[in-house]
């Protein structure tokens, strides 16, 4: 059967379908070349700074947005913001559909004080992309700033939703927009994640309202160990010690809540982590000619006691080993301790010392030097009183001042049985 | 056939029911008037329901749009300045605040500074350290602060300049010196002028796919667009 296309075999059929083909590919080629060698021109402006070579790269493809962007680009760059937000409103006009030419073409035109145009051009981002963070975020800003704060709250609440690192931003601006108000701050918020809540407890935990902190922390029905950790950081560092212990024991087993006052794991029984940052054991990580570990040789009680190694030149200042206790201001305190010593010899010997957590770390007390030479296991005390202010102490095991360095020390110690009780 | 100037009994009834259907109505009307104002100023999604006094909010834009950080939180061009705001650049990353009618605040790379300003058109700089740009219009009041006390003043008749540098370890300020203008203040070109790497390596990154694929179809779709070419995003 003979087919019907048969004719395209004819040579003049033949002939001019080839020739269509050649010029089809020859235009396109054409174009292609003009667009390439567009940009080409456009980035080659951008890299000399150069506008007139951007303008060059416009006029000979002037249908192409990315011409106009990069001119934008430049003017922009050169401090020409006006320029700029023309070769934008030419980029947005031939391919209006993407949102950021409307976002950046927002951005520039709101820094020509063209308040009302950023937000047409804004209003546009979002409606083509609105679920996304930026177009959400930048309209959020600019309403803020134009005084419709329930506005621009929807905008922040909802760029917040789509990328949850804004969040802390968005909490910062309604705290400051309310003045601190902690009613308003959540109702612009609108809080209905854990994610936001342990978000805003950070954020008040930063700014010292530890109270408020772990009521939004209690109102949590999961967080991770890391969450915890880090809000306990933060709010040791703001001086919320009592805040900071109650949440530091969801974090931690063998606390007996409430157990606030005494001291933790005081015969060394547990795991010692050299990343305690709450109200554990806090080991030096890497002290110069110290060697610490739980040893379950001869205890004073239980299974274990700590024993330090010194092997030379230690530096006297370091804290060998701390802990934080949540104590009541203005009350004398006894701390007792349990030490074994082996072949101490030093000028500069170890002591343990209590200082106020203030900025100023007063030392409020300390332990008698311990014994140069070979001792048994042997009960120390001492006697000291918080501050008016205090919150917390900090219990260390540190050497004596150095008057002269070098102040090496060799010999072992063991302690053991740290406990401490209120005297009055 | 009766005739009477008075009207008819039926008459007299329906004028009496109108006007008490009037008084009905006029209350009627006052009552869902206020039960209308009551609602409105109650309801927590009236726009105008934010009780909080109408206040100006400076404006951030950073270079290249590289990001800042505003009270421990990243923040780049676009985010809204609060008054009391810590604001830190790292190095490379420069900032401008625009502070409206106010003037501007250049700040320059490995800056930190508290920034405070009101209504009234008063502007505290607490330059804890590095270097910036206070440009004040007529009638600002600023003044710039370092730990070893006020710094520098604005002339209020007449606005000004304060170019300062405080960098850490300085037994005292560089006032006046353009000392900050050397060290690349402000949000614009780089200290030296140029194009900031991080922009460069945008447009070098957006230039090579130019390149590379010079027939592209120019898609409409939003999700599809380039992100690299950015402005001030």
């Amino acid at each position: 059967m003979k087919s019907p296309y048969t004719f395209l075999t004819r040579p003049p059929v033949h002939f001019a379908l080839s020739l269509a083909m050649i010029v089809g590919l020859g235009l396109l080629a054409m174009v292609s070349v003009r667009t390439a060698f567009s940009r080409l021109l456009g980035n080659h402006a951008i890299l000399t700074s150069n506008v007139v070579t951007a303008y060059q790269a416009v006029q000979l493809n002037s249908s192409d947005p990315e011409a106009h962007t990069k001119r934008a680009q430049l003017l922009y760059h050169l401090g020409q913001p006006l320029d700029a937000v023309d070769a934008l409103g030419q980029a947005t006009s031939l391919r209006p559909r993407d949102y950021h030419l409307w976002l950046s073409l927002g951005v520039v035109r709101e820094q020509v004080e063209d308040a009302a145009g950023a937000l047409a051009a804004f209003n546009e981002a979002v409606r083509l992309a609105p679920y996304y963070a930026q177009p959400r975020w930048q309209r959020g800003n600019l309403l803020l700033r134009f005084g419709r704060f329930d506005e621009a709250f929807a905008d922040l609440r909802m760029a917040a939703r789509s990328n949850p690192e804004l969040t802390a931003n968005v909490i910062d601006l309604a705290w400051g927009i309310s003045k601190g108000d902690m009613g308003e701050t959540e109702r612009l918020v609108q809080i209905e994640s854990d994610r936001m809540r342990l978000a805003f407890a950070h954020f008040l935990a930063r700014k010292g309202r530890g109270a408020e902190a772990l009521i939004q922390f209690q109102a949590t029905a999961e967080s991770t160990s890391k969450d915890r950790r880090e809000l306990v950081q933060k709010l040791i560092n703001a001086g919320a010690f009592r805040e900071a212990f109650a949440i530091w024991q969801t974090t931690v087993s063998g606390v007996v809540a409430g157990s606030e006052g005494g001291i933790f794991d005081g015969g060394f029984e547990g795991a010692l982590s050299l990343n305690e940052t709450g109200f554990g054991w806090r080991i030096q990580r890497n002290p110069s000619a110290v060697k610490m570990s739980q040893d379950s040789s001869t205890p004073h009680v239980g299974g274990r006691s700590l024993r330090i190694e010194f092997s030379g030149d230690s530096s006297p200042g370091t804290h060998l080993i701390s802990q934080l206790l949540v104590l009541q201001p203005a009350i004398k305190y006894r701390l007792k301790f349990a030490r074994r010593t082996h072949e101490i010899v030093s000028g500069v010997l170890p002591l343990v010392v209590v200082y106020d957590t203030s900025k100023e770390g007063r030392r409020l007390g300390q332990s008698m030097p311990l014994p140069q030479g070979s001792s048994d296991w042997d009960v120390v005390s001492f006697d000291f009183t918080t501050e008016e202010k205090s919150g917390a102490v900090s219990v260390t095991l540190e050497r004596q001042h150095c008057g002269s360095p070098p102040c090496p020390i060799f010999g072992t110690l063991w302690l053991d049985s740290f406990s401490i009780e209120q005297l009055q | 056939m009766t005739f009477t100037f008075l009207p008819a009994k039926g008459s007299e009834m329906n004028l009496r029911q109108r006007k008490a259907l009037r008084a009905v109505a006029a209350f009627l009307l006052f009552a869902v008037a206020q039960v209308s104002v009551q609602i409105g100023l109650a309801d927590p999604n009236n726009p105008g329901s934010t009780p909080f006094p109408q206040q100006f909010i400076a404006r951030l834009t950073t270079r290249a749009n590289q990001p800042i950080t505003v009270n421990g939180n990243s923040a780049a061009t676009g985010a809204s300045i609060l008054t009391g705001a810590l604001i830190e650049t790292g190095p490379d990353t420069g900032a401008t605040i625009n502070l409206g009618p106010l003037g501007t605040l250049d700040i320059a790379p490995n800056t930190s500074l508290r920034l405070d300003y009101d209504e009234n058109g008063n502007i505290k700089v607490v330059l804890i350290s590095g270097c910036a740009i206070l440009t004040t219009r007529r009638n600002a009041n600023a003044e710039v602060e370092t730990e070893k006390g006020p710094a520098a003043k604005s002339d209020k008749e007449a606005g000004g300049v304060i170019d300062i540098c405080f960098p850490p370890g300085a037994s005292a300020p560089t006032v006046g010196q353009g000392a900050a203008a050397a060290a690349g203040a402000g949000a614009g070109v780089t200290a030296g002028g140029g194009i900031s790497p991080a922009l460069l390596a945008a447009l070098i990154g957006g230039g090579t796919a130019a390149v590379v694929i010079p027939i592209v179809v120019l898609s409409d779709n939003p999700s599809e667009s380039a992100p690299s070419a950015s402005l001030g995003n």
